[in-house]
């Protein structure tokens, strides 16, 4: 009896505040709440799959083992570790068979969709046939996605070298800008994020990524962070910090300069408009290279180009790959011209297994797919969607300082004070264990931890954009 | 530019240890991708361990929880001896040994590393400081590596005799650095080198200099590890030493793009300091297929197989040699072959175009073969660890047909 007047008051109550924030609800979190007045929770959008059950080791077991045999500094997103077994398109499926929205893409990588028909099959077809011989002898696949990526570069970046991650990817770029230019000193971000060996680890400039180990010929310029900068969005302001190290810290020629062009690990932050057209004005005088580390921004994140730095109308001298190339694969590329190319035949270059069948098979199923299903429209369309439902919250929620990037490579900034921008990283946790809890996944960047990176696979949809803004919104209500 | 060219040879498909071209033509694999293709080409239980996890989960990185990744670090760890069991999953033998230097290092607090002349680990900036062949050092800075005298007895000034190269790294530490070193790194049997092997006894010398010098010593098994040297699993247990890190790549996942560092818990500390995160490293699919590869080994013995093979390998090339005045040396164990070609026996020089022409010829006769050392006039033999018998005799009566035919 109590418990009916509880309820009907409790759904009083429920469809005051409902009214109250009616502007940031979608349609279908608002009809669940109308027709289920008992519990009002953002509804996931349907999905025809039902993974196996599974039968594998409970979680406290891969934990004890991870703890005896893997590294120590592996880290876990949440307190209580999220155990995955299964994944299909934008959705991971846990041990017990429930159903999460990966609005991550597993750190960026999964770009068409955690198993995706097509690029599976490609895959599963190579495999079967042959997985490995190495560049010494020839073979279709390295070729025909070469060809292929070289068609989507601009200019004349049509030399493609194969490699197996960022990191190697970026350590090539380097090594090759510093063969090209007979320069040692290279130019890179603060807050830059471009790989952990040991050229990339300089080239880094995080702190909490950079062992105290010797890391030669590597200046950190100011980032052109239109939230935290101190010249705000003026990007040639702060091309001119380039210009000083060039002049002060160097002998006047370097070997290059590198920036992704929306820093990932960093945190979203996009470079301020106008910046990268000074800078490689900049580093070309001083007969520097230019490197575009699109590792997360490329394939079409960013919806509205191909590539992130099309983004500020420039045309780099090299571009480096990874993550969403291969969705997920094992496979990073450098791209350049023949002519920077070259330098690299005075001596012997081989990577193993860069270049391998199955993966460069995966890579052109990758292209593939991104363009027969449009996926940088939906990314450019779904995106904007999503960034505008969030800037919507911004307008409800005083924590979040400041929502960026664009497509598909979000940022949300959570603040304890909007004018100081006082960084809330206790509060960004607390809001991604609880939307974890309520089955979206998202990630989190910057040094202070405390933003919160969306970089779904870009087969994202409209309804799972709805569902994770409702989300989002309901456990920052209840804070 | 100094390559190995097979002119146009474009192989569509493989089979455990053969590779068909596109016209369907059958080639013996006697070079396994680079001793990379470990179990065969597409072996059938890899490739189902290999389907069935592509089709359930292929990436998730380390930031959730999966099975795949811890299970293959267990199996890793119970293949090592001593205290090694913690496994950094990494995409190559390159990028594990850059882990490996940061660990050594870190640890010691110390900056110089040991490696041998005539080595080979890796190709980015910091390995190519490492490795000690001229022809794959690209003029950049690398600082802080001392090349020491290489332990080789064919070719070395010391002939077999350990003590006297072991020597040259304490004349090294001594001269060359504070007296405290980061670490020491070689392979055991060198790969791109020619299929050296160390001179007998020359780790456990080296190895207790480096450590007095408070460094770190580490095995690039990278090619000589799971089995594949027949005597042992892994290339540092002919030296009757254990090391403080061990790398390893290419054969580990049959192909797949796998790499993986094993360090004490107290090495690997050190790394918990700060944040060393790799995107694809110890991803299901890898993860999956790795602890196939593992199993695969032990189901199918490979390692006495290798040493069968390789010892009647080994036997009729060593007879080969007794025909033929070009070959110089016979080297290696297991599946591990080097055939040293020289055009004058004392003086040993090296029979560069007569190697080149050779190799031509044994891929128009159906096998493909290794070429290496500083020369290119090693043959390299490190076949799938399927090869067997009748191979073995194939490959050798087809050399001894195009020596005989030179």
């Amino acid at each position: 009896m109590l418990r009916k007047i509880f309820e009907s008051r409790g759904s009083a109550l429920l469809r005051l505040r409902l009214n109250q924030s009616r502007r940031c609800l979608t349609k279908l979190a608002y009809e669940t709440a109308e027709n289920d007045h008992q519990h009002f929770v953002p509804k996931m959008p349907a999905f025809d799959y039902k993974p196996p059950p599974y039968d594998g080791p409970s979680a406290a077991e891969i934990l004890a083992k991870r703890q005896r045999h893997l590294n120590p500094c592996m880290t876990y997103l949440y307190t209580n570790p999220l155990y995955l077994v299964d994944g299909k398109m934008q959705y991971l499926f846990d041990e017990s068979g429930r159903r999460y929205l990966d609005a991550f893409g597993c750190i960026a990588t999964v770009s068409c969709g955690h198993c995706h028909p097509q690029v599976l099959e490609a895959i599963l077809n190579q495999t079967k046939k042959l997985q490995h011989t190495t560049a010494l002898y020839l073979n279709r696949p390295i070729v025909d996605f070469a060809e292929a990526l070289a068609s989507k570069t601009p200019g004349d970046l049509n030399v493609v070298f194969f490699t197996n991650s960022g990191t190697e990817a970026n350590e090539l770029a380097l090594l090759i800008a510093r063969l090209y230019t007979g320069s040692h000193d290279i130019i890179s971000l603060r807050n830059g994020y471009h790989g952990n060996a040991s050229a990339t680890m300089a080239a880094t400039a995080q702190r909490n990524h950079k062992y105290n180990v010797l890391q030669t010929g590597i200046h950190h310029a100011l980032n052109p962070d239109p939230y935290r900068g101190i010249h705000g969005s003026d990007g040639p302001k702060y091309a001119k910090d380039v210009d000083e190290i060039i002049m002060y810290g160097t002998s006047g020629r370097i070997a290059g300069f590198i920036s992704e062009a929306i820093q990932g690990v960093g945190g979203v932050y996009e470079l301020a408009p106008g910046y990268l057209p000074e800078v490689y004005n900049s580093v070309r005088k001083a007969g520097g290279l230019c490197i575009a580390d699109e590792v997360q921004t490329g394939f079409a994140r960013t919806g509205s180009h191909f590539w992130g730095f099309e983004a500020q109308g420039v045309v780099p001298d090299i571009i480096t790959l990874a993550k969403g190339i291969g969705n997920g694969v094992p496979l990073g590329a450098v791209v350049t011209t023949p002519e920077i190319a070259k330098v690299m035949t005075s001596h012997g270059y081989l990577n193993t297994f860069g270049g391998n069948p199955v993966s460069t098979t995966a890579g052109l199923a990758v292209l593939k797919v991104i363009e027969n299903e449009k996926l940088q429209q939906n990314a450019s369309t779904v995106g904007t969607y999503l960034k505008n439902q969030l800037l919507d919250l911004k307008e409800k929620h005083e924590i979040i300082g400041d929502v960026r990037g664009r497509g598909f490579l979000l940022g949300i900034e959570l603040v304890t004070d909007r004018e100081l921008k006082t960084p809330a990283p206790l509060e960004t946790l607390h809001v991604m264990e609880q939307m974890r809890d309520m089955g979206v996944l998202i990630g989190k960047g910057g040094v202070h931890g405390n933003i919160f990176r969306i970089t779904p696979a870009l087969c994202f949809t409209k309804e799972d954009a709805d569902f994770l803004v409702a989300t989002m919104d309901y456990v920052m209500s209840k804070m | 530019m100094i390559r190995l060219k097979l002119r146009k040879l474009n192989i569509v498909e493989g089979k455990m240890q053969y590779l068909f071209d596109e016209n369907g033509r059958r080639y013996l694999d006697a070079f396994a991708g680079i001793v990379t293709v470990s179990c065969g080409h597409c072996h059938p239980d890899i490739l189902r361990a290999i389907e069935e996890q592509n089709k359930l989960l292929q990436h998730a990185t380390t930031i959730y929880l999966h099975h795949a990744i811890g299970d293959f670090a267990e199996g890793l760890a119970a293949k090592m001896p001593g205290n090694l069991k913690v496994v950094y999953f990494v995409n190559s033998g390159t990028e594990a040994n850059e882990l490996a230097m940061l660990m050594a290092r870190l640890y010691s607090g110390n900056l110089g590393m040991i490696a041998l002349r005539n080595a080979y680990h890796g190709g980015s900036a910091a390995t190519i400081g490492l490795t000690a062949l001229n022809t794959w050092k690209y003029p950049i800075p690398q600082g802080e590596i001392h090349h020491v005298v290489n332990p080789n007895p064919y070719r070395g000034v010391f002939g077999a005799d350990a003590n006297l190269y072991a020597q040259d790294v304490q004349d090294h530490i001594d001269h060359g650095t504070s007296g405290r070193v980061a670490g020491y790194i070689s392979e055991t049997i060198q790969g791109v080198g020619g299929a050296v092997e160390l001179a007998p006894g020359y780790l456990k010398l080296v190895y207790d200099m480096v450590r007095k010098a408070g460094g770190v010593c580490i095995a690039d098994e990278v090619q000589t590890g799971f089995g594949r040297t027949g005597s042992h699993y892994w290339g540092f247990q002919t030296q009757d030493v254990v090391p403080d890190i061990v790398t390893m790549a290419k054969g580990i996942g049959n192909g797949l793009p796998l790499g993986a560092v094993v360090t004490t818990p107290e090495i690997a500390q050190v790394m918990a300091q700060k944040i060393q995160f790799n995107t694809f490293g110890g991803n299901p699919v890898c993860s999956a297929g790795g602890l196939a590869v593992l199993k695969v080994l032990d189901k199918e013995n490979r390692q006495k197989h290798c040493a069968d093979v390789g010892s009647h390998l080994i036997g009729r090339l060593k007879d080969l040699q007794q025909k033929h005045d070009i070959i110089g040396d016979v080297r290696g164990r297991g599946l591990m072959v080097g055939i040293e070609l020289v055009t004058d026996r004392k003086e040993k020089t090296p029979a560069k175009a007569e190697t080149a022409v050779l190799f031509e010829k044994l891929r128009e006769l159906g096998i493909l073969v290794g070429k290496g050392g500083l020369h290119g006039n090693v043959f390299r033999i490190k076949p799938p660890m399927c090869f067997n018998k009748d191979d073995a005799d194939f490959l050798v009566d087809a050399l001894d047909y195009s020596i005989t035919k030179l």
